[in-house]
């Protein structure tokens, strides 16, 4: 059993409809995909989705190896990086080609990959995330109120630039909730736009009128002085954590005790190394929450994370050349018994995508906000241009 | 495939023979995990734990899948969470996480190390404690052998007691290592006999004469800003963790820094737990070393621990009185073979001599 090679296809998808944030509250409906296919030996291929390119620079460091000593392999691959670190267009293909090993790992066992992990059952609690900045009152509304429909009790909404919008729109999203607890949970998410003062006052008067789980990237990913103040001067937790790629950079939060609550997703170095944030944060009694993801693939991993809280779940269609084994159902995310992730590509729309890109606003990813964290006196609409 | 019972067998060798390592030097368990399909996952280590075994498989893992290591030791624990003033609670679930891992790999028909993710283990190896009870001529006699069966570069030394006799025999250690290598890997375990102070001064003491690699039980493992202190007084690293059973227990020494290099046993948090520590300690880039384990299986773990450092093994490091495992050791290294599961074959005939409760 040996990994022979690989090839990489990336295309571009239109969402059904725009996402955005407070960098970008007008939203994008563009984004980019990429899909890494590694090859076997024995007619098993590996998939790993949504990444961009550099995988050539590491594959040496797993060519010709067994892919189920998968751990093993993450410790080359980071030893590979040595010098340069387990950073950037290098981190994010370390976090491929783990995620495409650990595929053919559970494959190859002819089970699913909840089970490959150690989980009982595929089965993964979701709350509901908009990515809504950009929806009118009524898309906000029909948004979560569909996910309502599927048992989802918990949203997490976009916030950040204007707390009269804000408290509307929170008041919107608990109302479409409703019909799945009588009392939905709520969360907030700010993208890093504020300082961590700002953050305070902002969510301090929000609290006023809600109950809030935790509050989403209040100050910069590395900020743990900053999260800490926020996590101590507001009554939600705080959560953090999907912007950093690793154990090392994620240690500072858990050691200075900065956050509440740990983001985590395939980008922070593989299922391996996402793995290893979720144990040293277990360790220190703090619970993980898994990051959205095409075809809500990561749910397999949460399964199997003894400290994991709940997944989050969006809906903007990302799965164009996608065939899946999941679905929502009473407010979780059941997985079914598809070896590995249970993702196939539909090649044939695929190559339809690669020949005829198409087109429509912006594209994710979308920079930071001028002014966030900085302007205090809150730029009217339009004063700070975007593009 | 679902587990459908437990074959507990606990075994006493005569004296002067050697059983599990570890807690038990002569005494210890067998835990055979029976399934519907016909794999029996097999787990060695302290005796004492009959009715717990019996009565925590009877209520949380028959009827269960036992490829599902990491929910199953979650139910475990969180059942042990509610009974925390019961003895053997850690030891029981440590087993039986170590049997479903063993069941786990055998479903895949693969070793242990595979099953895990890890490479073709060649875990660095150093020789376990040295008693002492053992005389100067025995322990001069077990470090030659331990370098020239195992090629072994290391050994630990269990001290604490008179301190000339401690550097004396620290000496005949260092000499007899010294055959194999130059530059021996000296490690001593005071077994928590001293207070913070007397540590560091007999330490400080000992490393006037010798490099020590660490000192394990250098106080209480309970004491974290006395062995803080220890540590910041002494050039060798403080170990802390073959006695602690909870990741709660191995918390304050993560975040108060009050060790050096974190040791792990199976059989006191099972491999489950063992592999959680690992990755913690790694955040906190802190070596972990593996304890000496009935049949070396630690063996099995160490390429998949970012952090691993060295693996204790003892002597006679591959013979064991009522089971085989497939563990060597050559040149130093612990190398873990290909049968599936975790190596550990029960002799059947051995056994029923040795058993002194269970077993069929």
């Amino acid at each position: 059993m040996k990994i022979t090679g690989y090839r990489v296809e990336q295309y571009l998808m239109k969402m059904d409809r725009l996402v955005g944030d407070a960098n970008l509250p007008s939203g994008v409906e563009m984004l980019p995909g990429s899909i890494l296919y590694l090859e076997t030996d024995e007619n098993v291929t590996g998939i790993s989705l949504g990444y961009g390119g550099g995988i050539e620079a590491l594959f040496g460091a797993i060519e010709g190896a067994d892919p189920r000593e998968v751990v093993a392999l993450w410790i080359r691959m980071n030893d590979w990086l040595h010098k340069a670190g387990n950073e950037g267009a290098a981190s994010a293909s370390l976090s491929a080609i783990d995620v495409a090993l650990w595929d053919i790992k559970a494959k190859l066992a002819d089970e699913p990959l909840w089970r490959t992990l150690g989980a009982r059952e595929g089965r993964v609690r979701a709350y509901a995330s908009g990515l809504d900045y950009c929806l009118s009152d009524e898309e906000l509304f029909a948004f979560y109120r569909r996910m309502a429909e599927q048992g989802i009790d918990t949203g997490k909404l976009k916030v950040g630039l204007d707390l009269a919008a804000d408290l509307r729109r929170l008041g919107i999203m608990r109302e479409a909730l409703s019909i799945a607890s009588q009392r939905p949970g709520l969360m907030i998410d700010a993208n890093e736009y504020w300082s961590p003062k700002q953050a305070v006052r902002y969510v301090r008067q929000l609290e006023e009128h809600f109950e809030l789980i935790w509050v989403e990237e209040p100050a910069r990913r590395w900020d743990y002085h900053g999260l800490r103040l926020v996590s101590q001067q507001v009554k939600a937790a705080v959560a953090s954590g999907e912007n950093l790629h690793n154990l090392a950079q994620v240690y500072p939060l858990i050691a200075n005790r900065a956050v509440d609550v740990i983001n985590v997703w395939t980008g922070q170095s593989g299922v391996t190394g996402l793995r290893q944030i979720a144990h040293m944060a277990h360790v220190h009694g703090l619970p993980v929450s898994m990051m959205n993801a095409q075809a809500n693939y990561m749910a397999h991993i949460a399964a199997a994370l003894p400290n994991h809280n709940m997944m989050e779940v969006v809906d903007p269609g990302r799965e164009h050349c996608l065939k899946w084994n999941n679905h929502v159902e009473d407010g979780f995310i059941v997985l079914g018994d598809a070896p590995g992730f249970g993702i196939e590509v539909d090649e044939a729309r695929l190559k339809q995508l690669q020949a005829n890109p198409p087109t429509g606003r912006g594209k994710f990813p979308f920079p930071r906000r001028e002014g966030a964290g900085r302007y205090i006196v809150p730029p009217a609409p339009g004063e700070v241009p975007w593009r | 495939m679902k587990v459908t019972g437990v074959k507990v067998t606990s075994y006493a060798c005569p004296p002067g023979g050697r059983a599990a390592a570890g807690m038990h030097a002569n005494r210890g368990c067998v835990v055979e995990l029976l399934t519907d399909s016909g794999l029996t996952g097999i787990a060695i280590g302290a005796d004492g734990a009959h009715a717990q075994i019996e009565r925590l498989v009877g209520e949380l893992l028959v009827g269960a899948d036992p490829r599902a290591t990491s929910g199953l030791w979650q139910q475990m624990t969180d059942a042990q969470a509610a009974r925390q003033n019961e003895g053997f609670a850690s030891t029981t679930i440590a087993m039986l996480d170590g049997a479903l891992w063993d069941l786990k790999a055998k479903a895949n028909d693969e070793p242990l190390w595979k099953t895990l993710g890890g490479s073709r283990p060649r875990a660095n190896a150093h020789g376990g404690g040295i008693a002492p009870t053992a005389t100067d001529y025995e322990l001069a006699d077990r470090c030659r052998m331990l370098s020239r069966d195992y090629g072994l570069r290391g050994a630990k030394l269990v001290i604490g007691g008179d301190e000339d006799r401690d550097l004396a025999r620290l000496e005949a250690m260092r000499t007899a290592l010294r055959q194999g290598t130059a530059v021996p890997t000296l490690i001593v375990d005071a077994e928590q006999r001293w207070a913070p102070e007397e540590a560091i001064r007999r330490l400080r003491a000992m490393e006037r004469q010798f490099d020590v690699a660490w000192v394990e039980g250098a106080t209480r493992s309970g004491d974290i800003p006395g062995l803080k202190q220890i540590s910041d007084a002494i050039r060798g690293a403080v170990c802390i963790g073959r006695d602690l059973g909870t990741r709660g227990e191995f918390l304050p020494h993560f975040d108060q820094r009050s060790a050096d290099v974190i040791q792990l046993d199976i059989g006191a948090v099972g491999i489950t737990g063992a592999l959680e520590l690992a990755d913690a300690a790694y955040g906190f880039e802190l070596p972990v070393t593996l304890a000496e384990a009935p049949g070396n299986i630690h063996a099995h773990l160490a390429s998949v621990m970012p952090y691993f450092m060295s693996m204790e093994v003892g002597y006679p490091a591959t013979r064991w009185p009522v089971f085989t495992s497939d563990v060597r050791i050559e040149a130093g290294w612990a190398i873990a073979g290909d049968a599936p599961g975790n190596g550990l074959t029960v002799d059947r005939e051995a056994l029923k001599r040795a058993a002194t409760r269970g077993g069929s």
